[in-house]
């Protein structure tokens, strides 16, 4: 018997395998259609813009193309010593060009980013230029500016070549690359960036801290008393919830303030006499009253959702086989919530590590997180590609947590309702 | 009842049309400033061009018009900036270059725009607006005895509670070093002389750091001109630097407890500037020639108390005095410029900002994130 016999066929004379084949191919086509918009939407709102903040933090193209003769020259220097008077006449021949068409100030910015200082040599070199004679271009720039004299100075131009960099993701800690390409610090009293990092953690850890210490009873106080009190109580946890964030943060500065409403109260009360009222605002503090307060809700609705699934038999059923309540509670309860706990914790905790508004308007000086310090990039220096890459390396942190989370305890664990 | 909302969503539409054709934006610092302006001359500027003119508010700084103009997308006319703004970004193209008496009408008894102006304009891009003055006032409800010099601003031991600064480095360091025992000389001269050398720049940071990390002090910064008054008033803090406008309308306007302190002053300039290729230029330009002549400028000081940058404006105020809007202050004494607010003060330097502002902020910044 040859092996064709044995196929089994559909009555119009089809093997089966074949038939099961297209009409699997059918179905498999329909599935995707219909997830089709949201995978477009994903990839629109999503990863498309990830990949554009991801190519804005390496893309270095701007100084490369506006000093093309200075780079052809520079090729051969090897950063030691003074550029020749070839490097020289070749940088003046660009620089003439970016004054001419006020293009300039785009690279005084770049070279200001990458060597404090470049910026008011450039601008004493833009207006002197005009005057240059022929010739000589290395003793005519110098004397337009000391700084020019300094090698550090065309090291940092050379740095700039390359049109993909990775400086920006040091510089965010605080780190840069010398002229031998290693890796250094920053002078101790210019590492700003680690202390944000450091403080966003910390923040961000307390405040999750805070809203799971504050949550839990409040979960456990829904999922416990009967439907007609914990609906009233629910919507007092959901109240705020609905209203807007800056209504939220205006609130607490109303309270919070030195002649605000909770100073008055303990002055009232005798706890501070007037004149040493405590600073609660513009400070930590202030940071972690008001994120704490906002992020509630979303440490207690997960709680909640996963305690009202728990039987109250169970822990009955514990301390009739002989458990304290303590230990029943441990025991058997507290195990149980687990999953409500990971979805609540990450979620404050990735909320808060990202957190804008809050802080930049309770925060002040010592409250300020990374979040702000984008922001400020973003707005104030417009240095985008800095600020894409905090940015990403925010994205990165948060993912890297993620993974942390799934190793130790599952995300399969993870319950939001 | 379809057809008439149909017709309805058609006017709207055709309205916004219109009046984004004819409509001219300016942006600026908010609050009282904003409200003189629009009051004082752009009102009546609106009225007599026949065009809208609309205020948009914003807190200073070159970096949002180059982000429209990154985007494609200018949505700003006119914008009132600082002196070093307008040379950077008149060196970087963004704003319209002017012939001073071409564009700008000249005095009522037939002066040149370019004579009546106080001084020469910083750049061709930049008309001049008004003259005001970075002081500091304290809420004299919560100060027991009243500070008198810039060295009380640094002093907590006499003077303990929270102080409100500006944000940026632009003019603290200035006031730091005048603290710290630097001579002054003639409108700041010797200060812009020192910050030029190595080490003072460093030193001035650090004098503002000392201030905030001081467990009798600490600092609230602030950034919108409506801030410092208000943080007085709340008690926040108990002195801060400001713009002396603002404080004048909220102790003489709305009678706060706030008392202005005149030592060590810094007068600056603040000027508009007009965007290039920005939505509506022609009109935007007409607008500006209206706004900055003579008996316009001086309307704008009816509302609040920065001096106008015409010399006749000063005349028409003065001979129209009580000028302020109450009619019955004398605006003239509450001028920056008024002598006796001049005895010791310095001309903030625009040219030492725009060349070195940059890299004092990256210095400032760090300062700024690492206080306790």
């Amino acid at each position: 018997m040859s092996s064709e016999n044995n196929k089994i066929l559909t009555t119009d004379g089809i093997p089966l395998e074949e038939s099961l084949k297209v009409a699997e191919k059918k179905n498999k086509i329909k599935a995707f259609l219909l997830v089709a918009p949201l995978l477009l939407f994903l990839l629109i709102t999503y990863i498309i813009p990830i990949g554009g903040m991801f190519s804005r933090s390496i893309d270095d193209k701007l100084t490369t193309n506006m000093l093309p003769k200075t780079y052809k020259a520079m090729e051969k220097w090897d950063g030691k010593e003074l550029p020749s008077e070839e490097i020289f006449e070749a940088f003046y021949l660009d620089y003439k060009i970016l004054v001419k068409n006020k293009t300039v100030g785009k690279l005084q910015t770049q070279l200001n980013l990458e060597k404090n200082g470049f910026k008011s040599a450039l601008k004493k070199l833009a207006r002197k230029q005009k005057k240059f004679k022929v010739g000589n271009y290395k003793e005519q720039i110098m004397s337009s500016h000391k700084r020019f004299e300094n090698v550090e100075y065309w090291r940092a131009i050379k740095r700039r070549a390359p049109p993909i960099t990775y400086s920006k993701y040091l510089k965010a800690m605080d780190m840069y690359l010398d002229e031998d390409n290693k890796i250094v610090q920053v002078e101790e009293d210019r590492r700003m960036h680690r202390i944000l990092w450091l403080r966003t953690l910390e923040i961000a850890f307390f405040v999750t801290l805070f809203c799971f210490v504050m949550a839990y009873p409040i979960a456990h106080l829904l999922a416990t008393i009967p439907m007609k009190y914990s609906n009233l109580l629910l919507i007092c946890v959901l109240l705020p919830f609905w209203t807007s964030l800056l209504v939220r943060t205006a609130s607490w500065m109303i309270l919070l303030q030195q002649q605000g409403l909770l100073n008055d109260f303990f002055v009232w009360i005798g706890l501070f006499t007037n004149e040493n009222r405590p600073q609660m605002m513009y400070n930590k503090t202030g940071t972690y009253v008001a994120m704490t307060q906002i992020l509630l809700p979303f440490m207690v609705l997960p709680l909640y959702s996963v305690m009202k699934t728990i039987s109250p038999s169970l822990m009955r059923a514990g301390k009739s086989l002989g458990a304290t309540p303590t230990v029943a509670f441990f025991k058997v309860y507290f195990p149980l919530t687990i999953p409500g706990i990971g979805a609540g914790c990450l979620l404050v905790f990735i909320l808060a590590i990202g957190y804008y508004i809050t802080p930049e308007l309770v925060g002040g000086a010592s409250g300020k997180l990374i979040s702000n310090q984008i922001a400020y990039h973003m707005k104030s220096s417009l240095d985008w590609s800095f600020a894409s890459a905090m940015g990403l390396m925010l994205l990165t942190g948060v993912l890297a947590i993620y993974w942390l989370y799934n190793k130790l305890v599952g995300v399969d664990n993870i319950k939001l309702g | 009842m379809k057809k008439i909302s149909k017709l309805l969503l058609a006017l709207t539409f055709a309205f916004s049309l219109s009046s984004s054709a004819f409509a001219v934006t300016v942006a600026s610092w908010g609050g009282a400033y904003t409200e003189s302006q629009k009051l004082g001359y752009g009102d009546p500027t609106a009225k007599a061009l026949g065009i809208d003119i609309n205020w948009v508010d914003y807190s200073g700084g070159l970096s949002e018009i180059k982000a429209q103009k990154e985007a494609g997308a200018i949505t700003w006319d006119i914008i009132d900036l600082y002196g070093h703004n307008v040379i950077n970004g008149c060196d970087e193209g963004i704003f319209v270059e002017f012939d001073f008496d071409k564009d700008f009408p000249p005095a009522p008894d037939g002066t040149p725009a370019s004579e009546d102006f106080f001084t020469d304009m910083p750049s061709e891009c930049a008309v001049g607006n008004i003259l005001y003055s970075w002081n500091y006032a304290y809420n004299s409800d919560l100060l027991k005895s009243s500070p008198k010099t810039i060295k009380d601003f640094f002093n907590t031991q006499r003077f303990p509670g929270k102080r409100g600064i500006y944000g940026t480095a632009y003019t603290n360091l200035e006031i730091a070093l005048a603290a710290d025992g630097v001579k002054m000389g003639k409108g700041g001269k010797f200060v812009y002389k020192k910050l030029e050398e190595e080490g003072y720049v460093d030193r001035a940071i650090a004098k503002i750091k000392k201030l905030c990390d001081d467990p009798k002090g600490g600092c609230v910064f602030w950034s919108a001109g409506a801030k410092p008054p208000e943080l007085l008033m709340s008690g926040e803090v108990v002195m801060s630097t400001g713009w002396n406008g603002r404080f004048f309308n909220a102790a003489v306007g709305e009678g706060a407890p706030i008392v202005q302190v005149w030592d060590g002053q810094g007068l600056d300039y603040e000027y508009f500037a007009l965007v290039k290729g920005g939505p509506d230029e022609a009109n935007a330009k007409k607008a500006l020639a209206m706004m900055t002549s003579t008996e316009m400028l001086a309307g704008s000081a009816k509302y609040i108390a920065y001096a106008p940058w015409r010399k006749s404006s000063i005349a028409v105020m003065e001979a129209g005095e009580p000028w302020y809007k109450d009619g019955k202050t004398n605006m003239v004494p509450h001028m920056p410029t008024a002598p006796a607010n001049l005895k010791k003060y310095f001309l903030v330097d625009a040219e030492y900002w725009a060349d070195n502002g940059e890299e004092i902020g990256e210095k400032w910044e760090v300062m700024k994130a690492s206080v306790k």
